[in-house]
């Protein structure tokens, strides 16, 4: 029996320097913390630079089958690690002012990294099961890990029991898939089905438990009750991680789930993905209206978008699926931006949590100003910028494909949403500061918020290159 | 009737009784007690499908450390349970109103999946503990190595999250009590006697 | 004989019952969690009848799998229950409202 271990030297590095910081940590004091830092912002470049070295031209399977190797995912993962990167720049001082600037924090976010990237390459529903399992541990845990917030230990236990009962959805829908098919594997599944003749309830009934589970893990309507309380409670550190990155990851465990897995129920699916579509759509956009809350604001804006997403992946093509990854990646870009400059403007013992702290941002700081415009006309999908180009994109394969009722929806609930996000650039813009501590910060995250910001302008200039590689890695 | 399907019953009935046991039951202590009975039964229940190494695990990894755990915590948090209780009414129909429609629904998508016809469950070669084995340590090594993170990931998360800092407990170094001579405790004095008075 | 249906509505009665717990249970916590190991409990029962009477042994394996992953996530589950008592002194689900919008 020999391995082929060459494709998943990234994962098995991760693994490696996260053990070894987790011992490396023990034995530093908390003044010399910042080398563990260093060395967890090493391991992630050294894993970037490891998937580029590997990046793979065409489709592989190892291990028995367990793992596929694919430019999809080789792509998924590059940005995935790309956006725990920036994530780990902008928490740095935030959690060194509250206290919890710890080794652990961060190794359970590289282990959380592996998860993704198993999610990622899995092409069997152990693996699948095995990778979603080791991200949300490591979440629920880093939502807690500011101990002595009450309301970070409230939302934890919410994301926790209500990650459990999804994870109990989706397992059931998994046995009911294996009961049928007698197999684990991907490719065996959909063979399989295909040669399903007639009776299919059984299996759609397995089906939907699947989706339940999904639509949970996603945050799609009516399974997103956890995300707003979540994304509020959490440290904005952990909820810049969880809202970014995972969905990388949330995006390749649907495709390999419903279009390498189950292509032959692609009726059954899109109907449901429909539902769940324009739910979280107007949800979304209408809810996040009244929040005065900027991380609940962002939470409803999270679930609009999950709705954009699923919008491409139900038109069941190729430049759909490429659609949809495009519009996920363009949606972590702008996440990350967004939190970022949430904890930007908050400082020890002030979070700038509520929507009007964002008043008079202009007069305080015109460049943060600017970046945050831009930011957030980006998530409202104003023409330049990258945001907009990510709902053409999906809006466009759902009129080619006879979704013409579903795009128009769409853009009024997009219209609709617009209102919240250029409340925000009006307050900024227009009204005064309430208040006037100068914005201190550190020269990387100045760097990396700026270069955030001005990459979603700049990409808005030129989607193309971005554009072409989601859908060179799809097809 | 055969035995086996009188067995199977029996434990079946057991187990049923059991679950609606832990979700009704007064006291968390004895719902975990409960729970435990229903780990049993279906242990038991697994051992007639000749899962021989499962059924133990079940009874070894929940009887013995999962339920432990449960019930330590239950007796470390000083829970009022009368609190608990309330609004238990109000939910109780809701409750048995939604798993009933869902139970419904189930039993009928589930009756239509017919058995493969297999009346005599085929005795395989191998035991079934050495069949698993076989394939975990070679097919299977790739979850198996990601399950070990999966733990190390519950250890790092429930160190980090319960663990106080040594620092905020009172700490004796044993080695330098162990090293105390008596010239560092003792210290002689001669005291004048004084005249009572 | 036994057949796979006996099993599978076992398996859903036992689901059902978890999922009713979730709803009358809402505000105890620690049921609560015992109400996600019986939903993991019929999910296993599935697997393994399923690995049974398809004669193939995947199943047990991710049987296997299940219940390593159960455990983690009930340590980690106590874990986060146990911060939140001492946070709050409280494990009552209708305590848990501090986020309202």
């Amino acid at each position: 029996m020999s391995f082929n271990l060459l494709p998943i030297a990234p994962e098995i590095f991760l693994l490696t320097m996260a053990c070894i910081i987790l011992l490396v940590d023990a034995y530093l004091s908390d003044e010399s913390r910042d080398l563990s830092y260093q060395l967890v912002q090493g391991t992630l470049l050294g894993t970037t630079s490891l998937l580029w070295l590997t990046f793979p031209t065409q489709k592989t399977f190892i291990l028995s089958s367990l793992v596929v190797i694919d430019p999809m995912g080789a792509l998924l993962k590059l940005f995935i690690v790309a956006t725990v990167f920036v994530v780990f720049v902008y928490s740095r001082n935030y959690l060194k002012a509250r206290n919890f600037f710890k080794g652990e924090y961060f190794v359970l976010g590289l282990l959380a990294t592996l998860g993704m990237m198993t999610m990622v390459s899995a092409h069997n529903l152990l693996i699948i099961y095995l990778g979603l399992e080791l991200l949300s541990l490591s979440l629920y845990a880093m939502v807690a890990m500011h101990r002595d917030s009450s309301q970070a230990t409230e939302a934890a236990m919410k994301y926790f029991i209500l990650g459990a009962i999804a994870s109990g959805m989706l397992l059931y829908g998994m046995s009911i898939l294996y009961g049928v098919t007698g197999s684990l594997d991907l490719s065996v599944i959909a063979q399989k089905t295909a040669q399903l003749d007639g009776n299919k309830t059984f299996f759609a009934f397995g089906l939907v438990f699947l989706m339940v589970g999904l639509a949970f893990k996603f945050g799609a309507v009516p399974f997103h009750m956890w995300v707003p309380d979540v994304y509020q409670g959490a440290p904005t550190s952990v909820t810049m991680f969880i809202s970014t990155a995972p969905k990388l990851a949330a995006f390749a465990m649907l495709m390999r789930l419903l279009i390498e897995g189950l292509p032959a129920m692609q009726a059954e699916w899109q109907q449901m993905l429909v539902i769940l579509s324009v739910l979280s759509m107007a949800v979304g956009n209408i809810i996040a209206i009244v929040q005065s809350n900027i991380k609940r604001m962002l939470a409803y804006s999270t679930i609009s978008h999950v709705g954009f997403l699923l919008l491409g992946v139900l038109t069941a093509t190729q430049t759909g699926y490429a659609a949809a990854m495009f519009y996920t990646i363009v949606y972590a870009l702008m996440g990350l931006g967004g939190f970022g400059m949430i904890v930007l403007l908050s400082r020890a013992g002030f979070e700038a949590e509520n929507v009007v702290d964002f008043k008079g941002l202009n007069e305080r700081s015109p460049w943060y100003a600017f970046i945050m415009l831009i930011l957030m006309l980006s998530m409202a999908g104003v023409p330049p910028m990258l945001g907009f180009w990510a709902k053409l994109s999906v809006l466009m394969e759902a009129v080619h494909t006879g979704y013409l009722w579903l795009a128009l929806v769409g853009v009024i609930l997009s219209v609709i949403g617009a209102y919240y996000y250029l409340r925000i650039i009006w307050m900024m813009y227009f009204e005064k500061p309430l208040d006037n501590e100068p914005i201190v910060t550190t020269p990387d995250m100045q760097v990396a918020l700026s270069a955030n910001g001005l990459i979603i302008l700049g990409l808005g200039m030129f989607p193309q290159a971005l554009m072409m590689a989601c859908v060179g890695s799809i097809g | 009737m055969t035995i086996e399907k009188l067995i199977f019953y029996f434990f079946a009935t057991v187990l049923v009784f059991a679950a609606v046991r832990v979700i009704t039951a007064r006291n968390p202590v004895h719902a975990a007690l409960f729970l435990v009975l229903a780990f049993f039964s279906a242990a038991a229940t697994w051992l007639l499908l000749q899962a021989e190494f499962l059924a133990i695990v079940l009874v070894l990894v929940y009887v013995g450390a999962v339920m432990v755990l449960f019930l330590f915590v239950v007796m470390m948090l000083d829970i009022n349970i009368a609190k608990l209780r309330e609004g238990f009414i109000r939910y109780l129909s809701v409750g048995i109103l939604v798993g009933l429609l869902i139970l419904v629904e189930m039993v009928l998508v589930v009756r239509t999946m017919t058995a493969p016809v297999l009346t005599a469950a085929p005795v395989s070669a191998v035991p079934n503990i050495e069949a698993i084995g076989q394939v975990l340590y070679s097919i299977y090594i790739y979850p198996f190595e990601l399950a070990a993170v999966i733990l190390l990931v519950a250890m790092v998360a429930a160190i980090a999250l319960t663990m106080r800092s040594p620092r905020q407990h009172k700490y004796i170094n044993p080695s330098l009590q162990v090293n105390v001579r008596r010239a560092d405790r003792i210290r002689l004095v001669n005291l004048p006697a004084e005249p009572k008075d | 004989m036994i057949v796979l249906s006996d099993y599978l509505i076992l398996s859903a009665v036992l689901f059902c019952i978890s999922m009713a717990g979730i709803f009358i249970n809402r505000k105890n916590l620690i049921v609560l969690l015992m109400c996600i190991e019986l939903m993991l409990l019929a999910v296993n029962m599935n697997f393994v009848a399923f690995s049974h009477f398809n004669n193939d042994i995947t199943g047990q394996i991710f049987v296997f799998f299940i219940l390593t992953v159960a455990a983690a996530e009930s340590a980690i589950g106590l874990a986060i229950l146990v911060v939140l008592f001492r946070n709050r002194a409280t494990i009552n689900v209708a305590d848990l409202d501090s986020m309202k919008g």
